[in-house]
């Protein structure tokens, strides 16, 4: 199985450690239209680039004249006009695989291979759009963006056709103002009055209601007086109803749709990763530094969590203990903590990244994962921090619930009954224990930090001795093969672990 | 990957890289979770339901993601069904009680909301050009409006009418709007009644010199709108009047075959509605498969196409707006229709787009294509939304003709197609225009 899965694997599930470092990315892709969205070529090969070099712009420099170049065959074609020697590459004999490109910030739609873009330069600008700053301004409307491009675009066409209601809306398209128009009051009042002077204009215009053959047996909301065949005419404006209230707040929602985006936050903080590791944001260091740059850009990363391998260590022994060694803390801590810097996941719920579901094309998902791997998801998932716990806001407390074991937090008073039927749920749900041991040992409490026991806070609050509890659920439930790796570790209470290495 | 991920610090941990072949990003996972959580439901086993239930609630959110909040209304209706299955969930029925209420949209709002996405407007664009192009040289235009949105596609039919229809001799034909009000409408809800809706759109008409009548027919769709069907038949024969069927989103709540003690109401109601004779029938739907009969089945179709809404609600609705929760909350209530819902109660039933086709070839009425002009329109229609919208140009193999298919980041969202009846006879001549 590979390992040195730092920068790349394929969507099929081999990996190949190609460096994807901006000097050496220099096979263009040949010439072609643009590609679809969806899903890519599954053969393809999957390239994730730093977001310093997906930001990056012009890093290729001419030592003489200074020209910045953002591929390096730009910059060799340049250094032939200063007669030096100028070294292009050929594009390599082997057939090309197609590229496709991931986003690197956790949590984004584009961050799964399934979900890659087939362009370099579309990634580049989904980096920019969605996770940079946003730098240019329209002027006339004041509107951010942060590719060059969209403003440029957008500044052509902004204030140029625009439809103005008598009420004040304006909008940028003729459909919805049209669809506005016809049902805005103000409009309606003004044909009123018009009505009441030209009666002859329309003669044939009426509102008809035709009784239907059946009443229906329930009062329909509405009681139409059964006017067959009576045209009535439309004249005093008193009859429409006025719904001026409503109109101011119709400005936020239209605003919105001329938004093309609402500010985000910058999960991924590349700024901070400059200071602490200015040479070492792994991804753009030539080859030979790679992995030891990547030690670094991590080693970088976990500083920002320096906070949680203490609480570790603070909580339970046997929670620490799970993951061996002492010295692995960070890496564990990478995979579970809520650090938002990490995760590119804000945990306050403000304007989270659009986060894009399971593409349909995907096989049936298989119900068997591995614990770890589950984990993992799960870790990322479970960093919301908000407090939206949906039996908690419906009000489900069964706090007398007859299970000994009161895993969860005390708000959720949903406890986690131990599987003693087992029998009943043994088979087809062996992939389930995991995702749930993995889940649900790793997130107790939502909004407090994950220990291994996903205790934490909750743990005085008086339920049974969790820990306990924790090794009865073990026990019971009963791991897959997905449980190897905590049974290498040491000191939990490893005689119930230990048992269950396949 | 596991242990060596784990144990080695100088590896980077990549979540989204796993080296398995198993792509697992976190919507796989809460998929995942939420099928375990419905087989524990199908099962009747209360332990493992409370457990997943005690998962999935710990991840799911309904101010997260857009995953999170899905999965959020999924759980939800998951719970709803359990606690009316069986006695053996009864410790869930106080978590399903409460619904919310729905929005009741005023005409101002409905009318921004359905331009927030293409999602209506698509639709709208589409068959308001097919119908332009039927009605051309009709003295007079009879169109029966069965949408969700309550008449938004109407004003700017009317306007088309008014621009496009006109020559000097004539002036625009006389429109006849017929719409069905029915007991218990799905969502979105409007907030007046249809006799102001009337109103309005009569008056609107008038400014543009169309005239207008405005007609409410009190028919049902669960027992496949026969009191439509029967007015409709009993309606006078016009001469030189065009019959437009206008269906946006509401054919589905006709039964079909897999509610199974009724016949099936979604074949005979388009075959009622060939016997009209219409001058054209626009059919535009969700490209989804809610009838399996298998819970599971439904559960991962519905999955597998309610992210979209929830998707598509983040580029135009901010967090926590009041507007992203009534338009959340009409999903919702779509969500629980199709979980919780069995019998005549689960109205939700979706079809894909192939069998709506199939239905309509077997009740005699043949495809028309829509044409450049109006890919041209919808396109640039698209260019003004997030930059996720597109549109699929399918030509169907069974009749080569081409039907035009929105879609958000590559996946089918809405079709559009547009019908005209096989071998049409004509009751009186009519000019062509």
């Amino acid at each position: 199985m590979p390992v040195d899965l730092d920068n790349s694997s394929t969507v099929s599930g081999d990996a190949r450690s190609v460096s994807s470092t901006g000097n050496q990315n220099h096979n263009k892709p040949p010439k072609k239209k643009r590609n679809l969205p969806g899903m890519p070529d599954p053969k393809a090969e999957v390239i994730a680039l730093s977001p310093k070099t997906l930001m990056a712009t012009n890093r290729f420099v001419c030592e003489i004249c200074n020209k910045g170049f953002q591929r390096d065959q730009n910059l060799q074609l340049h250094r032939r006009g200063h007669n030096l020697p100028w070294k292009l590459r050929q594009r390599s004999s082997k057939e090309v695989r197609k590229k496709v490109y991931v986003c690197p910030v956790s949590g984004c739609v584009h961050h799964d291979p399934a979900r890659a873009l087939g362009d370099l330069t579309g990634i580049k600008k989904h980096f920019c759009r969605k996770h940079g700053d946003k730098k240019y301004k329209c002027e006339k409307c004041s509107k951010k963006y942060a590719v060059q491009s969209d403003w440029k675009a957008h500044s052509k066409i902004c204030g140029t056709k625009e439809y103005r209601c008598d009420c004040g809306t304006l909008f940028s398209r003729k459909d919805s103002f049209i669809t506005h128009r016809a049902f805005c009051d103000v409009l309606a009042e003004e044909t009123a009055m018009n009505h009441t002077h030209t009666n002859q204009l329309c003669p044939q215009t009426a509102v008809v209601l035709q009784p239907d053959l059946k009443s229906p047996a329930s009062a329909a909301p509405l009681t139409p007086p059964p006017t067959s065949n009576e045209p009535a005419k439309i004249s005093s404006p008193s009859v429409l109803p006025v719904e001026s209230s409503s109109e101011s707040p119709e400005n936020n929602p239209l605003e919105v749709i001329m938004d093309e985006e609402p500010p985000r936050t910058i999960g991924f903080n590349v700024s901070d990763d400059h200071s602490r590791t200015p040479r070492t944001i792994g991804f753009n260091a030539s080859d030979d530094h790679s992995s030891n740059n990547n030690k670094g850009v991590y080693a970088g990363l976990f500083a920002s969590s320096t906070a949680s391998p203490s609480l570790y260590a603070s909580s339970t022994p046997p929670s620490t203990s799970l993951f061996a060694p002492s010295s692995s803390m960070e890496p564990i801590s990478l995979c579970l903590s809520t650090n938002p810097s990490l995760f590119g996941r804000p945990t306050m719920a403000q304007d989270p990244p659009p986060h894009f579901l399971t593409p349909l094309s995907l096989p049936p998902p298989q119900p068997a994962m591995s614990a770890t791997a589950l984990l993992q998801k799960a870790a990322q998932m479970g960093s919301t921090g908000s407090g939206g716990s949906l039996l908690r806001g419906l009000g489900l407390v069964s706090s007398a619930s007859s299970s000994s074991m009161e895993l969860s937090s005390h708000d959720l008073g949903l406890g986690l009954l131990p599987c003693s039927s087992s029998g009943g749920s043994g088979g087809g749900s062996g992939g389930l224990k995991e995702l749930m041991l993995g889940n649900s040992c790793v997130f107790g409490p939502k909004q407090t930090t994950l220990d291994f026991l996903g205790l934490g806070r909750a743990v005085g609050n008086g339920s049974s001795n969790p820990v306990g509890g924790l090794s009865a659920l073990l026990t019971s439930i009963g791991g897959g093969g997905g449980m190897n790796v905590f049974g290498t570790a040491g000191e939990f209470s490893g005689k119930d672990i230990g048992r269950r290495s396949s | 990957m596991n242990k060596a991920m784990i144990l080695n610090p100088t590896r980077p941990v990549w979540p989204g890289f796993s080296s398995s072949k198993s792509l697992c990003g976190d919507a796989n996972c809460m998929e995942q979770l939420l099928l375990h959580c419905a087989n524990a439901i199908e099962s009747n086993d209360a332990t493992l339901t409370q457990q997943t239930i005690w998962v999935i609630n710990n991840l799911a959110s309904s101010d997260g993601d857009s995953t999170q909040r899905l999965a959020s209304s999924l759980l939800r209706a998951l719970i709803s069904r359990a606690a009316t299955k069986s006695p053996a969930f009864s410790f869930l029925s106080v978590a399903s009680a409460s619904h919310e209420t729905l929005h009741r949209f005023s005409v101002i709002e409905l009318a921004a909301f359905v331009d927030l996405t293409p999602w209506h407007r698509f639709g709208f664009i589409a068959a308001n050009a097919a119908i332009l192009d039927a009605v051309k040289g009709y003295s007079s235009v009879h169109i029966v409006d069965l949408s969700l949105t309550h008449c938004m596609q109407i004003p700017t039919l009317i306007d088309s009418m008014a621009t496009k229809l006109i020559n000097k001799e004539q002036p625009p034909p006389l429109l006849k709007l017929t719409v069905v009000l029915s007991e218990s409408p799905p969502p979105p809800l409007l907030g007046i009644s249809y006799e102001e809706l009337g109103l309005k759109l009569v008056s609107f008409a008038a400014t543009r010199n169309v005239a207008m009548e405005f007609r409410i027919i009190y028919s049902s769709y669960s027992d496949g709108l026969s009191s439509l069907i029967e007015q409709l038949r009993l309606d006078p024969l016009v001469c030189n009047e065009a019959l437009v069927v206008n269906c946006h989103m509401m054919l589905h709540y006709i039964p079909n075959d897999t509610l199974s003690y009724l016949s099936p109401s979604r074949s005979l109601f388009l075959k009622e509605l060939r016997d009209l004779n219409p001058t054209m029938v626009t059919l535009i739907e969700e490209d989804a498969d809610f009838t399996s009969s298998n819970f599971i089945a439904r559960l991962r179709s519905l999955f597998n196409y309610m992210w979209i809404p929830y998707d598509t609600a983040d580029t135009f609705l901010t967090c926590g707006s009041e507007q992203r929760q009534w338009y959340e909350a009409d999903i919702g209530w779509r969500i629980d229709n199709v979980v919780a819902k069995e019998g005549a109660e689960r109205v939700e039933r979706l079809e894909p787009k192939s069998r709506w086709f199939e239905r309509m070839r077997e009740a005699d009425f043949t495809g028309v294509g829509f044409g450049e002009a109006v890919a041209r329109e919808v396109q640039t229609m698209l260019e003004e939304h997030a930059a996720g919208w597109g549109m699929k140009r399918d030509v169907d193999d069974s009749d080569d003709v081409e039907r035009f298919v929105l879609t958000w980041k590559g996946h089918s969202v809405v079709f559009a197609s547009a019908w005209v009846p096989m071998n049409r006879v004509d009751g009186c001549s009519h000019v062509e225009a």
